[in-house]
């Protein structure tokens, strides 16, 4: 449906203030997937979403769009391919969900060129998407934490790109939103081919709705592949140093992880 | 349902840009009046038709003087100056997203004010070249604290400490520079430590003027990448914004705006902090607060200089009037931003 862009990264150091995180990463992102990139605490996930959003400058290496370097690029023409969704991003106060979403048309603007009606009618698709049409007129300040992530999703739908990264997107939600967010996203990758790109912390709901997996470990990439081939007892330990149990997850047919701790284990129990 | 939605998006435009208007065209209309009012009241009582025909070049018996010498350049420097100050401090509240990151609270103002002092009382200048240092000062001040302040990024907090820190050393030097001063004279050094328009002069709104429509119209240009910052510079960034050039052309716009103006009529206490949180309450979030910020300094100015002069008992220059409505909200703020855990 879309035109399919290649996104690559090639022997990637990156980090701040001179202290590498990421160290000699190659990736390829599958066009028209959905990828989460998964990983313990400070391995880098977020690292490397920032450099691959062009946010953060490589040490070495690079990230190449269709083969051009992303930092050498117009930001503004870049940013009508590849939109990016920061972890708990802050509106500015008083700003209506309209207006929020209204600025994801930024990049489709000329520097004089008026709003036009295209404008328009990828906001309200936008809204309508994310079921947020009813609240376009309210202020952000006063909604539910759902619902604000609801109108910035909405805001990066408007941006209207073929390549969406999102770091965390599902952080302080409670599990309904967490599913009715991901599930967005599937819709959002069925009907207009996007190319999604994720950071998960929760493994089980990265298996269930990514379609390829990359798992990081001290800045490097451990492995990756669809979540059969990626959520594994042994990458499980690697990754997290963790013992667990894979089973199949009974709804999704995919792998599902189950810790195992010190305690509540069917052992321990009399 | 997408159209309805078309319609829903449509409407609240329409009413958020209709009340932004309305809102803007009345405080036009309010500085209008009060420019003709601060023309006509003084210690006399100037009928509206003497005061058109001085205007108009026209000579008055009476009038002339009072309005065109004595009235007429205040209120114009007030004007001028209330809009550098206004659109310089909320450029600055915007880009850093902070209120209480404006130039006379980080040492920007306290900068150019400490370099008029210098070139007048060390170097006997005086006119274009005081500002030019002024602008320079304001400017080697405004890069030395985002300089200290960058790591990796710029913080909004780390800043305005920073700032506040450079201001109050600025300060002492001023004072400094005002006690080495050949002719002590108490009304010079009010304007350079809380600002004054006492003794303005008609011939210094020609280059205020200028600085209005060259550096102002810089900043207008960019507002809409302005407005964007205020998502945060990530957010900024991946929506096509070059955030490091926007904030780049914001610092030398709106630093030229408030060393001009400082060089003229000193650091109007506060009027760069207040014009812009006071506009956005007025015209509400919807597009940039920079023309009703602009707006709402020359009220401040004008009228906190008329407030001084003949409402309250004894005489005081604009900066006292300014300071004194400027404590109470920089308290406010900073109560404010402890009681949500918000930045300072």
């Amino acid at each position: 449906m879309t035109v399919d862009h290649q996104l690559s990264v090639t022997e990637l150091t990156a980090g701040y203030g001179g202290t590498p995180i990421l160290q000699g990463l190659n990736l390829d992102l599958l066009p028209g997937q959905i990828t989460a990139i998964v990983g313990a605490n400070a391995c880098g996930k977020s690292t490397l979403l920032r450099v691959m959003s062009r946010l953060l400058r490589p040490d070495a290496g690079q990230v190449t769009l269709d083969g051009g370097s992303i930092h050498r690029m117009p930001t503004r023409a870049l940013a009508r391919v590849l939109g990016l969704l920061p972890q708990s991003p802050v509106a500015p106060e008083g700003i209506t969900v309209a207006d929020l979403v209204s600025r994801g048309r930024h990049p489709h603007q000329g520097l004089v060129s008026r709003w036009r009606r295209t404008d328009d009618e990828a906001v309200a698709a936008a809204l309508d998407a994310t079921r947020m049409s009813d609240l376009a007129d309210r202020s952000v300040d006063e909604l539910s934490g759902g619902q604000r992530q609801r109108a910035w999703i909405a805001m990066a739908l408007a941006q209207d790109t073929d390549l969406l990264m999102l770091d965390e997107p599902t952080t302080f939600l409670d599990v309904s939103h967490q599913i009715e967010l991901l599930d967005l996203l599937c819709d959002l990758n069925a009907r207009r081919g996007t190319t999604i790109v994720m950071v998960l912390h929760d493994l089980n709901l990265a298996a269930r709705y990514a379609d390829h997996l990359v798992a990081l470990r001290h800045g490097q990439l451990l492995v990756q592949g669809p979540p059969e081939d990626v959520l594994v007892e042994r990458t499980v330990h690697q990754v997290f140093g963790l013992t667990s149990r894979i089973v199949t997850d009974p709804v999704s047919g995919r792998p599902m992880m189950l810790p195992i701790g010190r305690h509540r284990t069917r052992a321990e129990s009399p | 349902m997408t159209s309805t939605t078309i319609g829903i998006l449509q409407r609240g435009r329409r009413l958020r840009r209709g009340w932004r208007r309305a809102m803007i065209g009345g405080l036009l209309a309010l500085l209008a009046v009060c420019f003709l009012l601060a023309l006509m009241l003084g210690q006399s009582v100037t009928p509206p038709a003497d005061v058109l025909r001085v205007l108009l070049g026209g000579d008055v018996a009476g009038a002339s003087f009072t309005v065109g010498q004595l009235r007429l350049p205040r209120a114009v420097i007030s004007i001028l100056a209330g809009m550098c100050f206004g659109m310089g401090g909320a450029a600055f509240q915007v880009m850093l997203r902070n209120p209480l990151a404006s130039p006379d609270i980080i040492g920007i103002s306290a900068g150019a004010s400490a370099a008029a002092v210098f070139a007048i009382v060390f170097l006997s200048l005086d006119g274009a070249s005081v500002s030019g240092i002024a602008i320079a000062a304001g400017l080697g001040v405004a890069l030395l604290i985002y300089a200290l302040s960058f790591k990796g990024g710029v913080a909004g907090s780390r800043l305005i400490l920073v700032g506040i820190g450079i201001s109050a050393m600025i300060h002492s030097f001023i004072a400094y520079a005002l006690a080495r001063a050949p002719a002590w004279d108490l009304q010079e050094a009010m304007r350079w430590l809380t600002g004054s328009v006492n003794g303005a002069r008609l011939d210094q709104a020609g280059l205020l003027l200028l600085v209005l429509l060259v550096l102002g119209g810089l900043l207008l240009a960019r507002s809409r990448d302005l407005e964007m910052l205020r998502m945060g510079d990530d957010v900024a960034s991946a929506l096509g914004v070059r955030v490091g050039m926007t904030r780049m052309t914001v610092i030398l716009g709106a630093v030229g705006l408030i060393a001009v103006a400082t060089a003229t009529t000193g650091p109007i206490a506060f009027t760069a902090f207040l014009s812009g949180p006071i506009a956005a309450r007025v015209v509400g979030s919807h597009g940039s607060v920079l023309v009703p910020a602009a707006l709402v300094g020359a009220l401040l100015v004008l009228t906190g200089d008329y407030a001084g002069q003949f409402l309250l008992p004894g005489r005081y220059p604009v900066g006292v009037v300014t300071g004194a409505l400027g404590a109470p909200f920089l308290i406010f703020l900073i109560i404010r931003a402890n009681r949500t855990g918000g930045t300072l």
